[in-house]
This record gives C-alpha cells, structure tokens and sequence, in this order.
C-alpha cells in the first residue's frame, strides 16, 4: 500500500491564483461601494437641493431670525 | 462654519467648491482602492509560509504593475487639470474688494464705493452674544452680493497672512508687497466664517473672515450706510 505523493510545487502560484482576483475584486468593490454609497448620493444632494431652492425665501428667513449685521429684521 | 466632529468638507457656498467636493469624492475612491488593495496583498502574503524561490525576470508582472498605476493616476490627473483650469478662469467680476491682513486683523476696502474701507477685529469670547461663535466671529463683517462675481485682492501690510473660507474652497496668501487675486460666486445668502491660515504671530488664531453673503438691493443699501459712516 502507497500513499499518495504530496503536492510539493505550485502551492504559492496556486494561492496566488486565488488571492490576486480577490483582491482585484475587493479593492474595486470598495471603490464602487464608496462611488455609490457617498460619491452620487452628494451630487444628487445638491443637485436635489438647489432644484428647488428659494434663495429670497431663504434669505429673509435668516433676516427675521436676526443673524445679518448689513441687514436688520423687518420692523427693526 | 464646521460642526464639532466634522471630517468632512464645509457644504459648498460656491460652484467651484462644488466641483472640489466631487473631485476630492473621485480621487478618494482611487486612494481607497489602491490601498484596499495594498492591504489585502500585504494580509495574504503575511498569513502563508510559501516563498518564491526563482523570482527573476517576471517582464509580465513588471508591465502590469506599471501600468495599472498609471492608469490609475492618469484617471486622477485629468480631472484635476480640469477643475485647476476651472479656479483660474476670469468671469468678470461684478465687484472688487481689496482684503489686507494685519497684526492682527483684516481690512477691506471697497473701491469701487468711493474708497469705503472698514477694519475686522474678532469678537473677543467675552463680548459673544447667544448664538454667536467663539474665536470665528468679526465686528464688521465682509458684505458681498449673492450671485455675483466677486474679485478679492489679498495682501498684506506687515507679515505673511493668509485669506481662507473654506465654504467657497478659497485660500490665498497674504503677502506683503505683493498683491494675489482670486474671484468667486457665492451661490445662496447667508454667513461664511473663516480663518487666517499662514501663522503670523501670537494672534494668529484670532483673525477671523466673516463674509456676509445678501441680495444686491440689499448690499447696496448697506454700501450706502457704510459710505456715509466711514468715508
């Protein structure tokens, strides 16, 4: 009865061959991750943001709640 | 003005500082990749005992970590080159202001007003009001139109100072006997803080920039309470 011969070459090449993709895979999908989660979310924010903005409305609002020096609240 | 915990950028006040936030989104996504990748190979090589006895002339494995770089560095670089043209174009501006740093303070002079001009101490901590911020808030504020172009020629009288607000992604240097421009668009009303950003001295911490960002009916109307007060 024999055993069977131990694998003796090719161990690194063969767990280079799993690792490399991986870390080409992991890597990438980080990156996309942070592209979709943080990057378009802050884009679309703004661009979600300044659709509908009213800068006059905004505007007198800070001036009724006092924080402008060149302009005071109306009455004042 | 910043939050307490903020890591982050300021939200934009500004178009330019817009396309900042999404440029430094895009280089930071390259950052993470690359070193989620480092990372990864560095992990895996440390948790095995199998080593390459023969490494010698893999021309393969040298094009390709040549050029994957390359690449990826090229992806940051032309964005980048777009946005460095994009701070330095010329849009006309609609008002010009002229910031000069003190020891220490700043002052502003308008003259396009008939050579109005104001100095901008801080607020000491002692004299805030509720609702004000501590070492960020200035006695006379800045005053800019919305919506409207605006030149601001940054020098110095005495030593280095330097005319930040991080808000609209501007930082320029004071320096004395030279006079450097930047132009910006605030985009929506309201208050920018800032802070002087190139040590000079003991008060260095204490020179804030308040800009105040109103509608031209109402700049104008403070241009023509400043111009009877201080011209």
């Amino acid at each position: 009865m024999s055993l069977p011969k131990p694998v003796m070459r090719g161990m690194l090449a063969k767990r280079l061959r799993i690792h490399l993709p991986l870390a080409f895979v992991v890597s990438f999908g980080l990156a996309l991750t942070y592209k979709f989660a943080v990057a378009e979310p802050r884009k679309r924010a703004y661009a979600e943001f300044y659709k509908t903005y009213d800068s006059i409305k905004d505007f007198n609002a800070m001036r009724e709640a006092g924080v402008f020096e060149s302009v005071r609240p109306t009455g004042k | 003005m910043a939050h307490p915990s903020q890591l982050g950028f300021q939200d934009a006040a500004s178009p330019l500082m817009e396309e900042l936030l999404h440029f430094h989104d895009h280089a930071l996504m390259i950052v993470f990749l690359i070193s989620a990748f480092v990372l990864y190979i560095i992990v895996a090589m440390i948790t095995s005992k199998l080593t390459d006895k023969l490494i010698l002339d893999s021309q393969e494995i040298e094009v390709i970590w040549t050029v994957l770089p390359a690449m990826g560095s090229s992806q940051i670089a032309i964005l980048s080159l777009r946005i460095l043209y994009l701070m330095d174009e010329i849009n006309d501006p609609h008002l010009t202001i002229k910031a000069m740093g003190h020891q220490w303070y700043w002052s502003y002079e308008y003259t396009d007003y008939q050579d109005l001009g104001f100095d901008s101490y801080m607020v000491p901590t002692q004299d805030l009001t509720p609702g004000q911020f501590r070492l960020l808030e200035a006695d006379h504020r800045m005053v800019i139109p919305v919506e409207s172009p605006i030149r601001v020629l940054i020098s110095a009288e005495d030593v280095l100072h330097s005319w930040a607000v991080p808000s609209l992604g501007v930082k320029v240097d004071a320096i004395p006997g030279r006079l450097n421009q930047t132009t910006f668009i605030v985009n929506r009303p309201g208050i920018l803080y800032g802070q002087c950003s190139e040590i000079c001295g003991a008060n260095h911490s204490f020179m804030p920039i308040v800009i105040e960002a109103v509608p031209l009916p109402h700049f104008e109307n403070w241009t023509s309470l400043m111009m009877a007060e201080y011209t």
